[in-house]
């Protein structure tokens, strides 16, 4: 059997606890632009606080989501506008459902089912004014450990700061030594 | 009497019970905006998807499958372990289309607890969603991704899948910069991110002709329903009437804010 030197397996092992993707500033890294992305982390308890609110303003539509007459929009990593849209010449925004990092929706029925961090969620929206949580699966969905974005720099990621629940761009003066 | 009426004039009592039932549609449309017991539609850039009483996700690196037969007891079935950087999931009729950055995946699941891979289309790097129609899958891949790394360009590719154990490429289109597309007859919807909205004619399946292009409608992903296309964005969600022959029409707009 071959025997690797005690310096290589360090290195090996260091290379495995280093960044995903790997971390190499000098080859490889996209230009430096003095932006960076830095992972917004909530806790279990914080995680955990899904709750209805009123309608608020459009600040960072993701997803999209359409079943009968309800239009679903996405505020990345930070919930979903309800929007009665019977109409679509004139949507109305009926509430705003707080669920700290959900990205994704999928609906059936009364029953929403959305990721929640690392958790998978079913909601009941029979009543969009006062939704109920039914249903908490932990950890169905692994955790986001990087900005969806790819050529970007990001702080990496440290899990005893909690769950990331989304990446938000900032300015930086150098680039930290995470990027993909 | 009514009897009499329909008599005499049976065009204008089918006329009467027409505006009748017109009226009454309308009327509970505005009023009740319940979803009933149906399965909602996603866009393409989605990683949840729903079929009949099955529940799919497309994670990072696998495809979990719940069972929603009780839809408030979702029941893990089973998981399919899919390597890195899966993005999305598109299901059709008895098939499931995974977008991943190394390429398209497709999967049958005429039996929902069982999905079984069919084949792994790698024939160019494709980093983002995929649409199918009958025997065709588009895929747009967008330079800049970490899977395009060392290509230029960015494209819309037409994939024959009508053997779905060998997909093909046909054709492929350069594009600016592609994330989400939708589809809806002979109209292929392509949003080119903070660039704009690309609307192509696929009269023939093969060959996207490019109809129009709206710069001013920054377009992250697209879903066509119900002859509107909603459209959302960095500056907000917008929907067009498209049911007329090249007809685009503004419907309305939530700006972001």
């Amino acid at each position: 059997m071959m025997k690797i030197p005690p310096i290589l397996t360090l290195g090996l092992l260091l290379g495995l606890i280093a960044c995903d993707p790997p971390v190499d500033r000098t080859t490889g890294g996209p230009a430096f632009d003095g932006t960076g992305y830095r992972a917004v982390y909530a806790t279990a308890e914080e995680l955990a606080k899904i709750e209805t609110q009123s309608a608020r303003a459009l600040r960072k539509p993701g997803k999209i989501y359409v079943q009968g007459n309800y239009l679903f929009v996405n505020e990345q990593g930070e919930g979903l506008h309800v929007i009665d849209n019977a109409d679509p010449a004139k949507p109305r925004k009926i509430s705003f459902l707080k669920i700290p990092g959900n990205n994704d929706i999928a609906a059936k029925g009364r029953y929403l089912y959305a990721d929640n961090a690392t958790d998978l969620v079913v909601l009941d929206i029979g009543d969009p004014t006062s939704i109920k949580v039914v249903k908490r699966i932990i950890d169905a969905i692994p955790p986001q450990n990087y900005p969806s974005l790819q050529q970007v720099y990001f702080e990496c990621p440290d899990s005893k700061k909690g769950t990331i629940v989304a990446w938000e761009k900032v300015s930086m003066s150098s680039p930290p030594a995470c990027f993909r | 009497m009514k009897t009499r009426i329909i008599q005499i004039c049976p065009n204008l009592f089918a006329l009467l019970v027409a505006v009748v039932f017109w009226g009454c549609d309308a009327g509970s449309k505005s009023a009740d905006i319940s979803p009933g017991s149906q399965t909602g539609v996603g866009g393409s850039m989605a990683r949840f998807a729903i079929t009949g009483n099955t529940l799919y996700i497309a994670t990072m690196q696998s495809l979990e499958v719940y069972d929603i037969t009780q839809p408030d007891q979702p029941s893990r079935i089973t998981k399919r372990d899919l390597g890195v950087g899966i993005e999305t999931i598109f299901p059709y009729k008895n098939n499931l289309f995974i977008g991943s950055t190394n390429g398209m995946y497709i999967f049958d699941n005429s039996d929902p607890k069982a999905p079984r891979q069919l084949s792994f289309y790698s024939h160019v790097q494709s980093c983002d969603p995929v649409v199918v129609q009958g025997n065709y899958a588009y895929v747009t891949l967008r330079n800049g991704s970490a899977c395009r790394r060392f290509t230029s360009l960015s494209s819309l590719d037409v994939v024959d899948i009508s053997n779905l154990s060998a997909p093909r490429m046909l054709t492929t289109t350069p594009m600016e910069s592609p994330y989400g597309l939708g589809i809806d007859g002979n109209r292929l919807f392509v949003g080119e991110g903070s660039r704009g909205l690309k609307l192509f004619d696929i009269s023939d399946p093969a060959k996207p002709v490019l109809k129009e292009f709206r710069g001013d409608i920054p377009t992250y992903d697209v879903i066509p329903y119900r002859s509107t296309l909603i459209i959302t964005g960095e500056k907000g969600i917008f929907q067009y009437r498209y049911d007329d022959k090249d007809q685009f029409d503004l419907l309305s707009k939530i700006p972001v804010e």
